[in-house]
């Protein structure tokens, strides 16, 4: 877990403002890679409770967000 | 606010819903509207830009954007963020591709803005604009009043684009178009330090 705390510690760097453009920036890149792998889940048959599983969330989260495609 | 859009403005506005058309994005975003912006002809952004050279340069522009896409929107100074944090954001691109193909990170723009934005009953459309477009429509508008101008032009639009941070911003500076330079071209350097 070493490298999840040095990622944590970066950042939280001393200028607010980088570790707040990464995070931002690491937001924006994480709901790209999600719509990403639920497509690719959906084309691969899976159902939208598999999806929600292995995401964390409830199926009605991940239906909502993406059920429309 | 759409009643005080010169006709050039309005001209943008729709471009740009025409250019989210036709690249097959979900929303309007703030590249549609630059996009739109490059369109123009004999209006005063359009003047602008082409001072600054940039009429010229409209492929390396469109080019610039196509490039950002595919890093899924992000901007070079949020590759350089993420690689504060030790991601490489080339490599998490390159990937995906490989696993996803190319392009995959394109066009997942979804549903960030309002299924009926407030745009949509002038345009028609049903269209969403993004947050980041609407805000920069009200950036445009806080410009103009600044400038003491009565209409918000195409040029307030432009100002707009290179006044917020973002791919739009980064694109056009590194093509010598900022908020400073627009500024001079379009009001005289005079409050703007000579060089």
């Amino acid at each position: 877990m070493t490298e999840a705390t040095d990622l944590a510690e970066r950042a939280g760097d001393r200028d607010p403002r980088i570790g707040l453009r990464a995070v931002s920036a690491l937001r924006r890149l994480l709901e790209q890679l999600e719509a990403v792998q639920v497509r690719s889940a959906r084309n691969q048959g899976w159902s939208w409770q598999e999806i929600a599983a292995e995401l964390g969330v409830s199926r009605q989260a991940v239906h909502k967000k993406y059920g429309r495609q | 606010m759409f009643e005080r859009f010169t006709k050039d403005a309005r001209a943008v506005v729709l471009g740009a819903v025409g250019h989210s058309e036709r690249m097959g994005a979900e929303t309007v975003e703030e590249q549609h509207l630059l996009l739109s912006l490059l369109d123009r002809e004999g209006s005063r952004a359009s003047f602008a830009l082409a001072s600054l050279g940039l009429d010229r340069h409209k492929e390396s522009v469109t080019e610039a954007l196509a490039q950002a896409r595919r890093r899924g929107g992000l901007s070079r100074a949020d590759a350089d963020a993420l690689s504060g944090l030790g991601l490489d954001l080339s490599e998490i691109v390159s990937r995906i591709e490989e696993a996803h193909g190319v392009g995959a990170l394109e066009s997942e723009g979804k549903a960030k803005g309002r299924g009926k934005g407030w745009w949509s009953g002038f345009l028609g459309g049903h269209r969403p604009f993004t947050r980041g477009a609407k805000d920069l429509l009200t950036e445009s508008l806080r410009i103009a009043l600044a400038q003491h101008d009565r209409h918000i032009g195409d040029e307030h639009l432009l100002l707009a684009l290179t006044a917020r941070p973002g791919v739009p911003a980064e694109v056009l500076a590194d093509h010598g178009v900022t908020y400073a330079s627009l500024r001079r071209v379009l009001y005289g350097g005079g409050e703007a330090k000579a060089s």
